[in-house]
Formats: structure tokens, sequence, C-alpha cells
């Protein structure tokens, strides 16, 4: 379980995050949706680690991030592949694993590649493949590396439009087979939807430090809104068409815009 | 069959022919005109001396190439040393990069008659006047090229705690090898030249130096064949550079 208590994280003056509170159960998928420069980034990177909180705490399973990054527990997945263009795709899809200290197992690597659709394409070099299939390698690797929890920061922002949709039913059929918690932060609403048990709103912008903070500067970033998403699963292509799915999406953008 | 495959022969085809055309055209001129071989010889000539006494030519070559190599591999040890000594103290690479971008503008040529005062003349000095010449293109490629990798990558690494020594050597040096490679690419030019100077000036043996005793001499033929030589030893150089750059390199 993810557990974040009162987090503010703030950069140099600037605030970024104002006390945010959180749990996030095992197995959930959740998404944190919001429009650029929210903070919502800022949260994920701080539940993984990758920041420190200013003030509040962040556990995972009860420890500090660090511990949890140090035992491979959390698996991150960025808008950016971050694949490394020397490695080929099974390469890379060990490589991260063997980074954090432990085995690969190629014949694991390859499966998972499978399943992602790149049969074929284990020796072939980042620069041969599409933005999906790079996506697809950086989302093979943070499973292949044993984690527990996937952070996912906006992994298919640079994807075009028709590839986001298929890759989000993969993500899902992923999911449900290898049983991750996920936190996948977006700023599409639909993605958001789509993919959530649960669908978070963060709103705001970064802001000066100080008590009157709030009534001068406008506020930092802070969870607005918070959705459960009851559409049935699993959940795939159809669920876009459904009125539900648009019903649900409607009032999360509703959310969005109240707050702006 | 890909284009690859099929543009080759023109790419080879084209520039022999050139070069023959050159040749024939340096035949013809010294033929018509009948200029007098110790101003011009004609290629033939230059051919007959080469032919003719190859092992003053191979000697020298290797006395040459070995002034390159030895020198080459001090100046790209110390270079790509430093680089990652500067990289990895930012309070030192603060206060002395900016003067190893701005030394790359002293035309290290003038510095040879300085080492000749302080070293003398001898293979040892050459050594590392043909290290000096090397080294700042590698220092300066090395040190960019650490600071290539992306912050993504890091904070990849970062997110399983992977520590700075394994970063360094998964991540950080093959980023920067592009740029390291570059620098000796750079590097090797600059020595067959800091070879030649270093034959002219501090040492009495190589190339270099058979080319200014055959000005001394008035001796074109030997001049240009010995150029001829120098220029195979250039090339070879070059080759095996890019040879090695596409052994480690994926950009």
């Amino acid at each position: 379980m993810i557990s974040v208590e009162d987090l503010s994280v703030s950069y140099g003056d600037l605030r970024a995050l104002d006390d945010v509170s959180l749990d996030i159960a095992d197995g959930e998928f959740v998404t944190v949706v919001g429009p650029s420069g929210c903070g919502k980034t800022t949260l994920l990177r701080t539940i993984g680690g990758l920041e420190s909180p200013t003030a509040g705490r962040v556990s995972v399973d009860g420890d500090p991030p660090e511990v949890a990054q140090a035992d491979a527990r959390l698996g991150f997945v960025f808008q950016d592949h971050t694949l490394l263009p020397w490695k080929t795709a099974l390469e890379n899809v060990t490589f991260l694993r063997r980074m954090a200290g432990k085995d690969p197992e190629p014949a694991g690597a390859r499966e998972l590649l499978a399943t992602t659709g790149l049969d074929g394409f284990e020796d072939a070099r980042p620069s041969e493949l599409s933005g999906g299939m790079k996506q697809r390698v950086a989302i093979a690797r943070a499973i292949h590396l044993g984690a527990d929890v996937l952070l996912m920061d906006e992994p298919f922002g640079e994807l075009d439009e028709i590839t986001r949709d298929e890759m989000s039913v993969e993500i899902l059929q992923l999911w449900r087979e290898n049983r991750k918690t996920v936190v996948f932060v977006t700023h599409s609403v639909p993605e958001a939807v789509f993919l959530g048990d649960r669908c978070l709103v963060v709103a705001g912008a970064p802001a000066a430090d100080g008590p009157d903070s709030s009534t001068e500067n406008g506020t930092p970033g802070r969870i607005v809104a918070e959705f459960d998403i009851d559409l049935p699963r699993p959940r795939d292509e159809s669920v876009f068409g459904s009125e539900a799915f648009g019903r649900q999406v409607a009032r999360v953008r509703g959310a969005l815009h109240d707050d702006a | 069959m890909s284009v690859a495959d099929r543009v080759p022969a023109p790419d080879v085809v084209l520039p022999v022919s050139a070069l023959l055309a050159a040749v024939a055209t340096w035949w013809a001129l010294t033929a018509a005109l009948a200029i007098p071989p110790f101003l011009l010889p004609a290629p033939a000539a230059v051919a007959a001396r080469l032919a003719g006494n190859p092992d003053l030519y191979l000697t020298n070559a290797a006395a040459t190439l070995r002034k390159i190599l030895v020198g080459g591999a001090v100046g790209i040890t110390v270079g790509f040393s430093l680089a990652l000594v500067v990289w990895a103290v930012p309070l030192l690479k603060r206060a002395i990069y900016p003067y190893l971008v701005a030394l790359r503008v002293l035309p290290k040529i003038a510095v040879a008659p300085v080492f000749l005062i302080y070293f003398g003349v001898g293979f040892e000095t050459a050594i590392l006047f043909v290290a000096l010449i090397v080294f700042f293109p590698v220092v300066v490629g090395t040190a960019a090229g650490l600071d290539r990798t992306p912050e993504s990558h890091l904070d990849l690494l970062r997110s399983v705690d992977a520590g700075p020594l394994r970063t360094f050597l998964a991540v950080r040096l093959p980023h920067a090898l592009p740029d390291v490679f570059a620098g000796v690419k750079q590097s090797v030019t600059l020595a067959v030249v800091g070879a030649v100077v270093a034959e002219w000036i501090l040492s009495n043996d190589g190339l270099g130096s058979l080319i200014l005793v055959a000005s001394e001499n008035v001796q074109v033929d030997v001049m240009l064949a010995a150029l001829t030589v120098l220029l195979c030893v250039g090339l070879l150089l070059y080759g095996g550079v890019a040879l090695c750059y596409r052994a480690v390199a994926w950009d």
C-alpha cells in the first residue's frame, strides 16, 4: 500500500504541491489527471523517491521510497521512453533489472515482449522501433524489473491518439495479468477515466512559499476532486463509445473546469 | 536489393577516375611543357624513387607512425582522464574548464620551440609534443560528452538505486562515446601534423625530417614520395579510428 500524508514539495521558494494526502491500495489502478504544471508529475516522482518531500511523508508498504527503490519495488515509465539507444529491445528490458542488482531472466523478458506485441523485435534497436513500440519496451522493462508498483508519468504523451487507445487497452491487460499497483499520470481525461479504478484531479500551479501564498500567488498543486470510476472491468475499446464512459468523462472535466 | 547495395559502384569509380585524371594531367604537363625534373618530376619519377629505395620510406614512415601512436596514446589517456576528473569535481571544472577551451585556440605548433629549450631534441620530446596536440580535442570532447546523458535516463537509474559507478559505466560513458570519438577523430589529423612538426624541430628522423632534408637538397621527387607515404599514413590512421568508432558507436 502507498500512503501519502500531508505531503508538500517545494523547489527553492516555489511550492509545487501543498498538503496532499492519499492512500493507494495494493493492486489498485489510480489515475492522476490535471493540466500541465499542476504538480501531478511532482506527486508521482515524490512517491517514487525521485523528489524529496519538503513536509509530510510518503511510504510504500510502510517503507520510505528510497528503501523501495533499493528493493526494486518501484517501476517507472516516463513520457520519454528512456531506452538506451545502443541496446536491443531485449537488452533494454533486462537492463534495468541488472542495474537493480537482480539476475536478468531473458526467457521472461522475451515472453513479456511477446505479450506486448513485439514478437520478432527482440534484437531491434530503439531507432528501428515506432514510438508506441518503444513505450511498450519501457513498460515491459518496468514489469520485468519485478516491481510491485508501476509509476507511469504520461507514458503515452508523445503517441498519436490511435496508438494511445491501443496502448490503453494493452496496459489494462498487462495490469490484469500481472496485478501491479499502478499510479498513472496523464493530462488526458478520457485516458484517466478509461484506465483508472479511481481518478484524482490535481489543480494549481507552483506558487511562492509563505503564509500568504494562497491569497497572493494562486494556489500550489493539490487534489481538488476524486472520482471512483465504476465502469465494469475488463474494459476494452467498446468502452470508449459507451454512455457511462461519456458521463464519467464529463464529470471529471467538470471538476477540472470548476477549479480553473 | 537496398539502395545502399546499388550506390557504391559510382562512389568508387568516380573518385578513382578523378585521381587517375589528375595524375595523367600532372604527367602530361611535365611532358608537354618540358618542366625540369628538379622543379616538378613526372609521376613515374616519384614512383621510381619510392620503388628504388622502399626501405628509406618504410623506416621513416615507421618512425613517424611510432610518434603518432605513442604520443596519441599518451594524449588520449591524459585528456580522457583529466576530463573525468574535471567532470567529477565541479569546482575544478569551473576553475579550469574555461582555460582548456580557450587554449584550444592557441596554435600548439608555436609551442614546439619552447619544448626544444626545455626538453631538447629526441623521441621523448616529439612524443610530448604530439601528446599536447592530441590532448585538447579529447579533453573537451570527453567533458562535453559526459554531460550528454539525458536527465530522464539518470532518473531511471536512480529509481532502482543503481549507484554512481554503475550509472557511470552503464549509461554516462556510453552516452559520452560519440563525443569522445569526435575528439579523437580531430586528434588523429592533428597528431599527423604534430609528428611532422616535431620531426622538423624536435627530432631527426621520420618522414617530416626526410621532407625537410630533401627540401634543403632541392630533391622534389623525394619530397613528393615522402608526402605520398605521409598521406597514406594519415589515411590509415583516420580509417583505423573510424573503424574503432563503428565498433563501439550507437548513434
